[in-house]
């Protein structure tokens, strides 16, 4: 994909996070997350893919390594308001209605409110006329797409979406995997996607990075160099969901002689 | 439908607590021991202008007291949440505090302040903050962390996290405590006034005790009762109001960042000293008069090095025995009556909703100010005593317990109940597991409210223990004694305090893992 003038570039260089305990979540990692582009981190349950995210957005200090956006820390970025994230769970607060979780992230990131971007956003994930509601009254699913639509008020440059779909029912996810990609990738979002599903991840990005049972190593790298929006029944589809599905399969065995060590 | 269920089974039970109430005094009558409904209700209605002035002035004094320790607790859980590492200094200084015996702050504010209303302001205040600080701090911190993780995502720190997350996170629990400080001031604004105010219900009480005027004794009483029980429902219906839910009950600690190696010495040895220099400055600043402003210093000398020590020492001793015959029995069985009315009430579920609303009412009652009238009806010894230190802990402990028991895990029970085990098992397999954490959280929070009843008794009836050595050393300006009392007994108080956090945390580590994680 080509580089779209201003986009963020986000790179890891000799990344690693251990924690207390000696749990190694992720082994030093080299890896440069192109502009504008959307990746895919695919890889076994709790091999570090969240705290590679975690990582990239601060949350997180390495124990070594770094993680540089267009050469600054994370920490400098988060305060730019730079960066934005779903999270697994949707952590709404409880006591603001939809609308209100959404204008938050503005206030946030201290940036103007604006009510017709965050009312169109909450359109966009499908959730229109359930503005004043509060997160109690709503489904799993629909706290989930009032996350998005949080993640997206503050037009962010960069993007990180963990599991941001679990919960959606497969109708919904359909529909929102064709119409969400749009909205970041005309703004030219550095995205980070992190998915179980390797459907997932060859419908949304441009890249699949698959990553190795825990620590999260780098397995493969692939390219998807499919139009958008994306026919799952394609020749080429299939064969990508293949490749991802072996890729993540050799991980797996690569990694197995360790684990018996 | 909702409205008459939940105002049913209190209205029921308020009835039928002022049906026994007429029982007994009827039974009793001529017994000079219990005023009846219409004796108390004539009482009021021929002496309203009496009642009327002192009941204006207490509230006026507690209501000053409950705003001022109220913002103090509120400001200093935002402190400790702006700079976390104060957290454990903080609680361990305001805890230092709450075990203060209000007795003997009582008439060494008097002298400091002279007469007036200040005395019995602070020490309504001093009543009401470590009930508020302890539930906002705990609610402060019960915040997901991812709620705390989105604010961070956008480079915002503490303020912020305070701000949108926390602060409002921590209102239920600030309800809840301001639910619990409501009878606290009004008892604090009334044990001021025992110490020698001028007007006030307290002032009543110590003269109508003196007449053994019973039926005024219980108007008081009665009055007291009723203004703390409106007063809780009213920050009761607001917490519904803005919240649209129940505060909580259970109002357990926080704990800051766990201690290890040198530190879990240092953070107690770090609060000693905080103590004692803040005691040592306070008496230094200008004004104090050393006559009876006694530092550190001097009351270690009056202990230790002055030629009366070693009687001073003894008359310690004396009166702490003397207490502890009192306290022990009472604290046992105001823990043991408690979570056995809760388990009762949990087997026999229909009797809960008829206890339940009474005993939630009662909790409200300040009860050292019904302290009298216990005394009165199972006399000067023993068993009067024994009983106000039980009532005062059993309160709080059945309301505890009986939340606690709720919160056993619904899978868990869903699994007895497949296998149709009975009430019995389920109470001993779950739900007497999932109320220990709830109990032992009473049991450390009533150690401060049992000994402030055992020194209330002790002074104004029974003449023995150190209650009233406190009182008597106050009244012939003993002041070396006096502080000597207040140290014994506020080291004592928060020791015991750390003894039962230290029982509670090897078996909470079996039954509640979560809760002593950090």
């Amino acid at each position: 994909m080509a580089e779209i003038q201003g986009c963020a570039r986000i790179e890891c260089t000799g990344l690693g996070k251990s924690f207390p305990g000696g749990l190694r979540a992720v082994a030093p990692l080299d890896v440069t997350f192109q502009p504008g582009a959307t990746t895919a981190l695919v890889g076994p349950s709790g091999c570090g893919k969240s705290t590679l995210l975690r990582l990239i957005a601060g949350l997180e200090d390495p124990s070594e390594g770094k993680v540089l956006i267009d050469d600054l820390p994370p920490s400098r970025q988060t305060a730019l308001g730079a960066i934005s994230v779903a999270f697994q769970d949707p952590s709404l607060l409880p006591w603001l209605t939809v609308r209100a979780n959404v204008a938050l992230a503005r206030k946030l990131a201290r940036q103007s409110p604006d009510p017709t971007l965050v009312d169109e956003l909450i359109g966009l994930v499908g959730l229109s006329g359930s503005e004043k509601t509060r997160p109690a009254a709503l489904s799993g699913g629909m706290r989930q797409r009032a996350a998005i639509a949080r993640a997206l008020a503050t037009q962010p440059r960069i993007l990180l979406l963990d599991e941001p779909f679990g919960a959606v029912d497969e109708l919904t996810r359909r529909q929102l995997a064709r119409d969400l990609p749009p909205l970041w990738q005309s703004r030219g979002t550095t995205t980070l996607l992190v998915t179980h599903s390797i459907h997932e991840a060859v419908t949304l990005a441009d890249s699949i990075l698959v990553l190795s049972p825990r620590p999260a190593r780098i397995v493969a790298d692939i390219a998807v160099p499919l139009p958008h929006p994306r026919d799952a029944h394609g020749a080429d589809f299939r064969a990508l969901v293949t490749r991802t599905s072996k890729a993540l399969a050799q991980g797996d065995a690569d990694n197995a002689p360790m684990a018996a060590q | 439908m909702m409205r008459v269920a939940s105002v049913g089974p209190p209205l029921l039970g308020g009835v039928l607590l002022l049906i026994g109430w007429g029982a007994l005094a009827a039974v009793l009558r001529g017994g000079h021991l219990i005023a009846g409904p219409a004796e108390v209700a004539g009482w009021i209605t021929a002496n309203p202008g009496l009642l009327g002035r002192a009941l204006g002035k207490t509230l006026t004094n507690a209501t000053l007291g409950f705003l001022v320790g109220n913002l103090v607790a509120m400001a200093l859980a935002g402190v400790a949440m702006i700079w976390p590492r104060l957290l454990n200094l903080i609680s361990g200084l305001a805890l230092v505090v709450f075990c203060l015996p209000l007795i003997a702050t009582g008439p060494i504010l008097r002298v400091l302040m002279g007469p007036g209303d200040g005395p019995q302001i602070v020490l309504a205040a001093l009543a009401v903050y470590y009930t508020t600080l302890i539930p906002l701090l705990t609610g402060l911190r019960a915040t997901p962390a991812v709620w705390l993780d989105l604010v961070h995502s956008y480079g915002r720190g503490r303020w912020s996290e305070l701000i949108h997350v926390r602060a409002r996170t921590a209102l239920p629990y600030l309800f809840a405590g301001l639910q619990i400080a409501a009878p606290a001031a009004f008892l604090g604004a009334m044990v001021g006034e025992f110490t020698g105010a001028e007007q006030g219900m307290g002032v009543l009480t110590i003269r109508f005790m003196r007449a053994l005027d019973v039926p005024a004794l219980w108007a008081i009483a009665v009055a007291a009762a009723a203004v703390s029980m409106v007063v809780y429902g009213a920050i009761g219906a607001v917490a519904r109001m803005v919240l649209h839910d129940r505060p909580p009950v259970i109002l357990s600690p926080p704990r800051g960042k766990p201690a290890s190696g040198l530190s879990r010495l240092s953070q107690p040895a770090l609060l000693i000293a905080a103590v004692l220099v803040l005691w040592w400055a306070g008496m230094a600043l200008p004004g104090m008069n050393p006559f009876f402003a006694k530092s550190p210093q001097d009351v270690l000398a009056a202990l230790t090095t002055a030629p009366q020590a070693a009687a001073t020492r003894d008359t310690l001793w004396t009166a702490l025995t003397e207490t502890a015959v009192f306290l022990l029995p009472g604290y046992v069985a105001g823990l043991m009556l408690g979570a056995g009315l809760a388990i009762a009430l949990v087997l026999v579920p229909n009797l809960s909703t008829l206890v339940m609303p009474i005993a939630v009412a009662l909790r409200s009652v300040p009860i050292v100010t019904t302290a009298p009238l216990i005394v009165l009806f199972l006399g000067r010894g023993a068993l009067g005593t024994i009983s106000l230190v039980a009532a005062m802990v059993f309160f709080p402990t059945l309301v505890a317990c009986l939340h606690g028991m709720r919160q056993a895990p619904g899978q868990i029970l869903d699994v007895f109940h497949i296998y149709a085990a009975g009430r019995l098992r389920q109470m001993v397999h779950i739900r007497v597991p999932a109320m220990l954490p709830a109990f032992f959280a009473a049991a450390r929070m009533s150690v401060p409210a049992a000994i402030l009843a055992v020194t209330v008794v002790e002074w104004l009836t029974t003449g023995r223990g150190l209650g009233s050595l406190m009182a008597l050393s106050a009244s012939v300006s003993d002041y070396n004694m006096l502080w000597a009392a207040v140290a014994v007994v506020t080291t004592i108080s928060a020791l015991c305090y750390a003894g039962v956090a230290v029982i509670e945390r090897r078996i909470l580590s079996v039954y509640a893992p979560e809760q002593v994680r950090p």
